[in-house]
């Protein structure tokens, strides 16, 4: 199950952190996504070398999918970063979860985001606030669990 | 990857310090005694002379390689420490440690954060705590001496007796009573048979040396002569040697400062030395190689080799079939396994790393094959250690630690502490090699269920990923915080908030709320358990205006801060309170200098208003000059940049409060804080304001603390409740009372009643709306909140009375205007303006005494209306009586006169203008303001139709439509006026009026009245002045003969007014008419009357033709038509209603002539009720200049005309302006019959336009054509 969803913007402010558990625990929530962004920190200049090496000409070369950043006890952590350095995290308790499907929750939420700061009232930088978009996540969210089990 | 010396290490000098042979100690207490004498235990006593730095002895390897053994220890540990520490007293004394360090801490609790640069810039040694070490160092301990490890088994047994003793020699004997031995020996882990080394301690103080001597020799002759020494301390008799340094390291119990009594001389230290070192070099060390030896020979017979490795196989499999045993199987000392354990960890001590490993590698697959787990893993950790002091195969030591790490969290809780010293050994090997991030997740899994220790090692978890390269932050504080948490659980208090402080220079600054939020919360509660208030209620700030908080986080937190406020006992006083928001560019300054305002609602008028208003009224603005420089000669040039107010009168500051959270606020006691400065006495031009600052700065009063200085100005203050996220517009004021400079410094309030905040308008931020004045853009806005505070001066206060808040359309009321002048000085000169003028007049004195709206009655005697408006200069300003002076408080009263001309929210504006009765203030005039507001409803609507009549000359039908669009008021219809004396007005029909006396809401009703232009040449120019004829007036009300004179005041002035707002273009026709209709009505409350008065202008017929005519003549004629014919005579009266003069041609036509025997021509016009065209009746009806609707259809050329128009009809004639003429015509009949005499038409033309023509109103033409009226005229045979 997915627990945690995050929009990092690019000076690592939250722009949308939601969490989906009943339970009261957005701070722990907040505290795993921010520390996340050590890792994401750690990887992204990897990311930009195999991104900017022209003779790796490899499917590799707009990978914005960071993978597995962060294994707790409880959760898994996976990131995503977009091409204007917003991150994108999830925090899932699922313990297997397959590649295939994150990356294709990511692309999914990603264009999501897309959207929302499409949006000519939003304001670069500030947090996201659309109702849309929140709606439209939970929506992934949902179906992130439903494709898995499948 | 740099290269490092193991031995180096943290964890080498940790293994080189903790796995060393172990020497059991055994002594007599009297051998205690004696080295009490200088306050050391006997281990104390040894102990610093058994740390080896350089022993240098040669040892050779099991395959006989030499080597010489550098760095060597022995642990001297009596006899009942050697076992498993007791669990529970080593976790007191962890904790105590743990506590201790925490006191120590306490003068570091208070500083702030560090910054996290310097965090990052610091080194590790510096930074770590120095705690930690031992911490670690003491956990280590907790597990040793276990029974699947050899490094702690004694190697050597040390007897002490004293030759005080009696029968040293049974003492000896009696010392290594198995019973006391420790279990280790005991159990049969360990060999009994241990290498014994007897020593007699000697006191010189007490017992001759002969004695001493003489029992050394009984001791060697009985167990042996190599093993037994003579050991002689306290020789020094006076105890004053000092050797306190060497045993500094030892004594935890003693302070530093303390003077030891010792009895040691130096040679007692040699001696000392000597024994210690002939004890590890002599005797341990060759014990140790020669067991090594013995062991490697045995283990090289059973197990090296491919045949022993088979056997060894073999036999083990058939171990598995037995009864699998939870703890693994037990190994004594003598089963070949625990023989290859202590070779290899004597290897180990030896420093012999190769024979080590190869034994402990040997071992594991055993303990594996058997599932020793305990064993195993012990094992692992070994060979781990091994392959990090041999410094080669990291990988393989990492694994090995893993191993070891997983197996013994495997077994369960028996392996708990062995986790523990297992992770803090695998930590130390990572961070050996720079790998802080895999140390920090180490530590991480150390930590296990006892929260305090979890705390110490997530908090070294934490400094790890400090250290690591890059460094992560984001970790290292969430670290800090989780081990903050675990310390708040095990009330280390003082810990969290260290914790927590290292966290807060990460997230110091964060946009991530959550998290900053919750520290600072935390540890400005935790602060607050302590009693550092101030500190705590710093942190407590951060966290109050958490509007994106939870409403229960906002609850907590604001109970929790205003609990620690509390707690301090009083009034905390704080800059830049967070809660509520004071919105500073909202700050709103009012005053008032020359312009003085009645009320609230006069301030917030826009200026550019009232200035047009009163343009007129103050000279200097007339004259394009701001009333700055009218005054400068009066006031210093200074004074021009600063705002001017008066001594004793307020500033009025309103301010915006904003509750961002979701929970009501109450906020008390908020007031401004000012500062005064007394009047600096010497005009120097050059003083710049900034310099005036300066230099009165140390005088000036400011009333940041609560007792402002009531003497030189009075503060007011608001109390606000604020609910949640609401905002609130405060208004506050200062009341300057002496003269000087004032400045609006900031705003102060109390929160919740404890807790005080201010703030002050700093410069940038205030960006007042500036409310008045002639202001120069360039000024800097601090200077707006400065004022220039005057001598007193009179201020005129004015208010309405009797002003309603709503009306009706058509209310004319009397309203009173009071002015006051409280004070001494008086003012004169008043002049006064109203806005707008078609709602609000200036009456007269008069009318104070007048009854309203009896005074509108018409009497006999009464000539009101010619009064002239001899007491205006203009239309708009009014001046009052030169000889109107106000003081000491005495009301005036003015009338005015209120008419609610049109529906809506109605703004009036009043402005009074007054000149200073003493000439030497420093302002000459001010101006009073005031503003109100009525909401005005609908009422009557009225409307008119206006017909010609055409059976009189000058004569129209008007029907009035009266409809009450009040919703629920009704109204009395009293009567209707035309204005002027042009006109008579009077019902059609006199009956009709109101089937009931009021017209109620939502109803209509239509009436029929006569209008009659009588308008002559002599009276056209004085239409207003002359007394209206007495037609001019309908009652409209049955009953009531009373009538209203509408020309009278104020309602010729209203009219006024009227007319211009519903004039409809420039030019003004003379045949509009204005009516005036006065309905009444009562309200239910107070049987007051009221009075409505409906102008209804410029109505108009819808003629364009100047010219009236009518024909009159007989109707029937009797002839005998024996005669040829019969000639008829009629009048023709021709009127011209133009200013000009017109040239009308009648033209009578025999051709078309329409005739009817019947006479019924039914031409109906329109088919209203009441407005039929009757054909058959004597009306005539004026043409328009178009054929109307009319039409006379011309005959059919065979008919024979019955009549025609004599000669004489066809005239030509010019009429004078507002002139008739009586012209002839005549027919001549032929026949009888009716005839319609209409087969004629009048051309006209304009002879001599006037100026008013040019003027161009295209809508009339300069001539036409009139048909004929229908006239007709039966002609009968005369019998």
């Amino acid at each position: 199950m997915i627990v945690c969803v995050a929009v990092v913007g690019h000076q690592n402010n939250p722009l949308y952190i939601q969490s989906f558990t009943e339970a009261d625990d957005a701070l722990k929530l907040h505290h795993i996504v921010h520390c996340s962004l050590d890792v994401v920190d750690e990887r992204a200049p990897l990311l930009s070398i195999t991104v900017n090496n022209p003779k790796k000409s490899s499917p590799t070369l707009n990978e914005t999918f960071l993978g597995l950043l962060y294994p707790t006890e409880n959760y898994k952590v996976y990131g995503y970063l977009t091409n204007t350095k917003v991150k994108l995290i999830l925090v899932t308790t699922d313990l297997d979860v397959r590649d295939a499907d994150v990356r294709n929750f990511f692309r999914k939420f990603h264009a999501a985001y897309v959207d929302a700061v499409s949006n000519p009232f939003h304001v670069p930088g500030k947090k996201i606030t659309s109702r849309t978009f929140a709606e439209r996540v939970s929506t992934i969210v949902k179906s992130f669990g439903l494709s898995s089990a499948s | 990857m740099m290269m490092m010396d193991p031995a180096n290490s943290t964890l080498g000098r940790m293994l080189l310090d903790e796995i060393t042979p172990v020497v059991m100690v055994l002594r007599t207490h009297l051998v205690e005694e004696s080295s009490q004498k200088n306050q050391l235990s006997f281990i104390q006593l040894l102990s610093p002379f058994c740390n080896f730095n350089n022993i240098d002895v040669p040892v050779r390897t099991a395959s006989d390689q030499p080597y010489r053994l550098k760095k060597f220890k022995l642990r001297l540990l009596y006899a009942s420490d050697i076992r498993q520490p007791n669990i529970e007293v080593a976790k007191e004394r962890l904790n105590q440690v743990i506590t201790d360090t925490g006191e120590e801490d306490l003068s570091n609790l208070c500083s702030e954060p560090l910054q996290i640069e310097i965090v990052l810039n610091s080194s590790q040694n510096e930074f770590l705590p120095s705690w930690f070490q031992y911490f670690n160092k003491e956990l280590v301990r907790t597990v040793s001496f276990s029974e699947h490890e050899a490094f702690d088994h004694p190697v050597t047994c040390l007897l002490a007796v004293s030759s005080w003793d009696e029968d040293p020699i049974n003492k000896f004997v009696d010392l290594f009573n198995t019973n006391q031995l420790p279990s280790l020996l005991n159990d049969g882990a360990m060999d009994p048979k241990i290498l014994k080394h007897f020593v007699l301690v000697h006191d010189g103080e007490e017992v001759p040396i002969e004695r001493a001597t003489k029992t050394l020799a009984e001791m060697r002759s009985t167990f042996g002569a190599n093993c037994c020494h003579l050991l002689c301390i306290n020789s020094s008799k006076d105890g004053s040697e000092e050797h306190e340094n060497l045993w500094a390291a030892y004594k935890t119990d003693i302070s530093h400062g303390q003077q030891l009594r010792c009895f040691l001389s130096s040679d007692d230290l040699d001696e000392l030395k000597k024994f210690v070192q002939d004890l590890s070099s002599k005797h341990i060390i060759p014990h140790m190689e020669q067991t090594i030896r013995l062991l490697n020979q045995q283990v090289s017979a059973t197990r090296k080799g491919f045949r022993n490795q088979i056997k060894n196989l073999w036999w083990r499999k058939g171990k598995d079939d037995g009864p699998e045993n939870s703890a693994g199987p037990t190994y004594t000392f003598s089963s070949i396994e625990s023989q290859i354990r202590v070779l290899g960890d004597y290897a180990f001590m030896l420093h012999d790393y190769e024979l080590a490993l190869s034994n402990y590698r040997l071992l594991s697959t055993d303990y594996k094959l058997d599932k020793a787990w305990k064993h195993y893993a012990g094992v692992q950790e070994m060979m781990g250690l091994t392959y990090f002091m041999l410094d080669q195969s990291r990988k393989d030591g990492e694994y090995c630690m893993e191993n070891a790490f997983t197996t013994y969290l495997k077994i369960g809780s028996s392996g708990q502490r062995n986790v523990t010293r297992c992770g803090l050994w695998w930590v130390e090997m990572l961070k050996a090699r720079d790998q802080y991030k895999e140390a920090a997740s180490v530590y991480f899994r150390i930590s296990g269920e006892e929260p305090l220790h979890s705390a110490v090692m997530l908090e070294q978890a934490s400094y790890c990923y400090l250290f690591s390269t890059p460094p992560m932050l984001r970790k290292y504080g969430f670290h800090l915080v989780l081990s903050g948490d675990l310390y708040k659980k095990c009330d280390q208090i003082k810990h969290a908030i260290r914790t927590y402080k290292g966290a807060l220079s990460v997230f110091k600054g964060t946009t991530w709320r959550h998290i900053r939020d919750h520290v600072h919360f935390h540890i400005g509660k935790w602060y607050g358990f302590l009693g550092i208030f101030d500190v705590a209620i710093k942190n407590m700030l951060e966290v109050l205006a958490c509007g994106h908080q939870s409403k229960t986080t906002q609850e907590l937190f604001l109970k929790d801060f205003l609990q620690i406020i509390q707690q301090t006992g009083r009034t905390y006083e704080v800059p830049k309170l967070q809660l509520p928001v004071i919105n500073i560019p909202s700050v709103k300054v009012v005053y008032e200098d020359h312009r003085t305002y009645a009320s609230q609602a006069a301030i917030h008028v826009k200026e550019s208003l009232w200035r047009s208003l009163e343009e007129d009224m103050i000279p200097t603005l007339s004259s394009k000059s701001n009333w700055l420089e009218l005054q400068s000669k009066i006031l210093p040039k200074k004074f021009k940049e600063s705002n001017i107010c008066v001594a004793g009168e307020a500033i009025g500051i309103s301010i915006e409060f904003k509750n961002p959270l979701q929970i009501p606020v109450s906020v008390s006691g908020v007031s401004l804080i000012c500062e005064h400065s007394p009047v600096v006495s010497e005009p120097n031009a050059n003083n710049s304001i900034g310099d005036q600052n300066g230099e009165t700065s140390n005088k000036s009063a400011t009333s940041g603390n609560s007792t402002s200085d009531t003497s030189l100005f009075t503060l007011s203050e608001a109390d606000v409740a604020l609910a949640e996220g609401e905002t609130v517009l405060v208004q506050l004021t200062v009341t300057p009372i002496a003269e000087g400079t004032l400045k609006i410094v900031g705003i102060r309030w109390k929160l919740s009643g404890s807790l005080a905040g201010f703030c002050t308008f700093d410069s940038d931020l205030v960006r007042k709306k500036v409310v008045k004045g002639n202001r120069k853009a360039k000024r800097s806005t601090i200077d707006n909140l400065k004022f220039l505070v005057i001598k007193s001066l009179p201020k005129l206060e004015g208010f309405i009375h009797h002003l309603p808040e709503t009306v009706y359309v058509g209310d004319l009321r009397y309203i009173a205007l009071e002015l006051k002048n409280p004070s001494k000085s008086p003012v004169k000169k008043l002049k006064m303006k109203v806005s707008p003028p078609r709602f609000l007049q200036i009456g007269h004195k008069e009318d104070l005494e007048v009854q309203f709206p009896a005074c509108l009655e018409r009497t006999s005697t009464r000539q009101s209306s010619l009064r002239s408006k001899t007491d205006k200069v203009s239309d708009d300003i009014f001046l009052f009586p030169e000889d109107t002076t106000i003081a000491d408080g005495a009301p005036i009263s003015w009338p005015l006169w209120l008419r609610a001309a049109a529906p809506g929210k109605i703004s009036l504006h009043l402005s009074v203008y007054y000149e200073m009765g003493d000439i030497s203030s420093v302002m000459t005039y001010r101006t009073l303001r005031l503003h109100f507001n009525i909401e005005v409803l609908p009422s009557l609507d009225v409307s008119f139709q206006i017909n010609p009549r055409p059976s009189r000359l000058r004569e129209f039908l008007v029907r009035m439509d009266v409809v009450n669009r009040s919703s629920s008021k009704g109204f009395q219809v009293h009567q209707l006026s035309s204005v002027g004396n042009e006109w008579e007005i009077s019902l059609l029909e006199p009956t009709k009026v109101l089937p009931s006396d009021f017209l109620l809401a939502g109803q209509a009703i239509s009436w029929f009245l006569k209008l009659k232009n009588c308008r002559s040449v002599t009276d056209q120019d004085s239409v207003s002045s002359l007394c209206p004829p007495e037609k001019a007036y309908v009652n409209l009300l049955r009953g009531s003969e009373m009538l209203f004179d509408l020309h009278s005041s104020p309602l010729s002035e209203f009219h006024h007014y009227e007319r211009v707002h519903q004039r409809i273009s420039e030019k003004e026709h003379e045949d509009t008419v204005d009516f005036i209709l006065v309905s009444r009505s009562q309200s239910e409350e107070n049987k007051c009357e009221f009075f409505f008065s409906h102008h209804i202008c410029h109505s108009r017929q819808g003629t364009s033709s100047p010219i009236w005519w009518i024909m009159d003549g007989s109707r029937t004629v009797k002839h005998d038509f024996k005669e040829p014919f019969c000639v008829i005579t009629l009048r023709m009266i021709v009127h011209n209603s133009s200013d000009d003069v017109v040239s009308v041609h009648c033209n009578p036509s025999d051709s078309a002539v329409n005739i009817s025997s019947s006479g019924n021509v039914s031409a109906a016009s329109g088919n209203e009720i009441g407005w039929h065209d009757f054909s058959l009746s004597n009306d005539i009806k004026i043409t328009s200049d178009a054929p109307g609707p009319r039409v006379v259809k011309p005959m059919s050329s065979d008919t024979v005309l019955p009549f025609i128009w004599s000669a004489s009809s066809s005239t030509h004639f010019t009429l004078e302006p507002l002139s008739s003429r009586e012209t002839p015509m005549e027919i001549c009949v032929f026949s009888p019959g009716t005839f319609d005499l209409s087969n004629y038409s009048l051309n006209w033309s304009i002879s001599s336009p006037s100026d008013k023509w040019d003027n161009g109103d295209e809508s009339r033409a300069s001539s036409g054509t009139c048909q004929g009226h229908p006239f007709y005229t039966t002609v009968l045979q005369q019998d």
